[in-house]
């Protein structure tokens, strides 16, 4: 018994860490100002260097 | 089923509610303190946080984020391989990282029952979009190719699909829906640069830039390489004929054949269905040929019943948005049933459940009376044309600013005729009949009675405005403006162009959209707008 509240105890809060930590995420729009300041200037860089086979 | 603890759940959440409404958007707009704008940083359409909708909605949105971040998750967790070789190799796929943007922008504005809608339509298309990434990405030859490349088989993203229901080994693959269709609606900045590729080759500006897009994707080699054959076709009209002898050309430089499926270009005649069906006929047999694989009538009987099925909920649907009781509306609409019809097409059955619970919520708020946005739409249209590619959330924006509801796109009505499920020479005529009336076809070709149609639609959904997307570089549609213009006169409906350049926002940007608008609102018919924050902004660096 005390091992199935341990546990359930363990899992409830890991849903709690998980549910603050994307919600934090969701509400500050996190992952878009990554997105457009970070990762995306990154990857633009790189597509802008590559060399295409370009032909008709 | 009603539980003891409702009624104090709901009351703590109606507290947190009015303790938190002031930062609730429409609120702000509502008391003159701010709006749907304000949460933005200037120019770049990246919000400094999300839209606070109240308990329920905000939760609601936030489910639907997670499921959507879980899919895309999984489907990189799948294959991160295959995913991180794209990324590095194709400039398109870069813009797919600005999908979550795209869905926020998509349904702004949205609470209660139309946001519940809007909730199941997000899930269904990132489902499907997924799906469709996941399986050219995981089996394109350039990327190393995978255990499906030699079942796949490339098609013009505007033939329908359905009848490769018949064909349960292969996989139908639009081959421009991923660098070209779909990743417009999501990234603004992503085609003009197709488009300058193939300007920089001589292509003249001033032509369709979806096929200008289309065709600087060929040329500079962005396109997946998958399958054996390639179905190129004449759709939707003669610009689309010329991109696909551009892109034969690269297709046959990596050692894929095409093959030309040519539908009947006067689509309401007899005689243009068994030219149709006969091109049917003729291309099951090239597929046959190539692939060698039998046609299974019995398996497309079974996808036929599931369009059945949609066309049949679609058309209660059309009868629910003729009220002012529907949840279904604007964009949430538009872009589920393109997706529904032009890429899955009968053949993935989780659409018919989304359409069941859709049609569900539907019925019940005509029982209730529910309007949706707290009943301030002013003015209902239908809307004519293609609508610019790089500005899906348009029908959001109208609602949101000035309560225009654009009830129904012209792209909605698409093929809705019932198709024979046991005789398959039956079939194959009904099959040609809803194939024809594809995307910016349906009432874009055809003759004048395809164009004279909307006023017809107009009427039907109760609308006393039609507004119509005015794609500047369409020749087919050009001609006919002062026609529409005396027959809006005539007919005693408010009428308005919005000019746009369907894949290139730098001929007529985002904000110059809006003012075509905003100047028929408030000259015109002297409104005011809802929102005061929506009337004059600048999002030209956002996706």
């Amino acid at each position: 018994m005390k091992t199935v509240c341990k546990l359930t105890g363990k899992l409830l809060g890991i849903v709690l860490v998980l549910f603050v930590a994307t919600f934090t995420l969701y509400m500050t729009n996190g992952e878009n100002k990554l997105i457009y300041y970070v990762v995306r200037p990154f990857l633009n860089k790189h597509y802008d260097s590559q060399s295409r086979d370009r032909r008709i | 089923m009603k539980c003891v603890f409702d009624k104090p759940f709901n009351a703590a959440i109606d507290a947190i509610d009015s303790k938190l409404e002031k930062f609730d958007p429409i609120w702000q707009s509502e008391h003159g303190v701010g709006g749907l704008r304000s949460r933005y940083y200037d120019k770049t359409g990246i919000a400094k946080y999300r839209e606070w909708r109240g308990c329920r909605d905000t939760m609601l949105d936030y489910v639907t984020w997670l499921k959507n971040l879980g899919m895309m998750g999984l489907m990189v967790a799948k294959d991160p391989v295959h995913m991180m070789k794209a990324f590095w190799e194709y400039r398109w796929m870069g813009s797919f990282l600005g999908s979550f943007a795209f869905v926020d922008r998509l349904f702004e504005g949205f609470r209660g029952r139309e946001l519940e809608v809007a909730s199941l339509h997000s899930n269904t298309i990132v489902r499907t979009l997924c799906g469709l990434i996941g399986t050219i990405v995981g089996n394109d030859r350039r990327l190393g190719g995978g255990p499906l490349t030699d079942q796949l088989v490339g098609l013009d993203e505007t033939i329908p699909t359905l009848f490769f229901a018949g064909f349960p080994t292969l996989y139908p693959e639009p081959m421009q829906t991923l660098p070209e269709f779909v990743i417009c609606d999501v990234d603004q900045h992503i085609e003009p640069y197709y488009i300058d590729v193939a300007e920089s080759y001589g292509l003249p500006a001033d032509v369709c830039s979806r096929c200008s897009a289309e065709t600087g994707v060929s040329i500079d080699d962005a396109f997946p390489i998958f399958g054996k054959l390639v179905i190129s076709t004449n759709q939707p009209c003669n610009a689309s004929e010329s991109t696909s002898m551009f892109q034969r050309r690269r297709f046959h430089s990596v050692g894929l054949e095409d093959y030309p499926f040519a539908f009947a270009m006067q689509h309401n005649e007899k005689e243009g269905n068994e030219y149709s069906a006969q091109e049917l006929r003729n291309c099951i047999a090239k597929i046959e040929e190539v692939y060698n694989v039998k046609f299974d009538w019995d398996a497309f009987f079974v996808a036929a019943r599931r369009i059945n099925e949609q066309s049949t909920l679609e058309m209660e649907k059309w009868e629910i948005l003729a009220t002012p009781y529907s949840p279904l509306c604007g964009i949430a609409e538009t872009l589920y049933k393109l997706v529904e019809w032009a890429i899955a097409n009968g053949r993935i059955d989780y659409f018919n459940d989304t359409d069941r619970k859709v049609i569900k919520i539907m019925r019940q708020a005509v029982k209730d009376k529910y309007e949706p946005f707290k009943g301030k739409t002013r003015h209902r249209a239908f809307l004519w044309g293609p609508s610019a590619v790089y500005y899906t959330d348009l029908p959001t924006w109208t609602q949101n600013c000035w309560g225009l509801n654009l009830v129904l796109n012209m792209d909605s009505t698409m093929g809705h005729n019932m198709i024979d499920t046991h005789d398959p020479e039956k079939a194959l005529v009904d099959l040609a009949k809803f194939s024809e009336k594809g995307v910016m076809r349906h009432h874009a070709v055809g003759g004048w009675a395809n164009v004279n149609a909307v006023w017809d639609w107009a009427k039907k959904l109760n609308c006393d405005m039609v507004v119509v997307n005015d794609n500047v570089a369409c020749k087919g549609m050009n001609g006919v403006h002062a026609m529409l213009e005396e027959q809006a006169r005539d007919l005693g409906f408010y009428f308005c162009f919005i000019p746009h350049d369907l894949e290139d926002c730098r001929t007529i940007s985002r904000a110059e959209m809006r003012k075509s608008i905003s100047s028929y609102m408030s000259v015109v018919l002297n409104e005011k707008p809802l929102d005061e924050t929506l009337v004059d902004f600048d999002d030209s660096e956002a996706w």
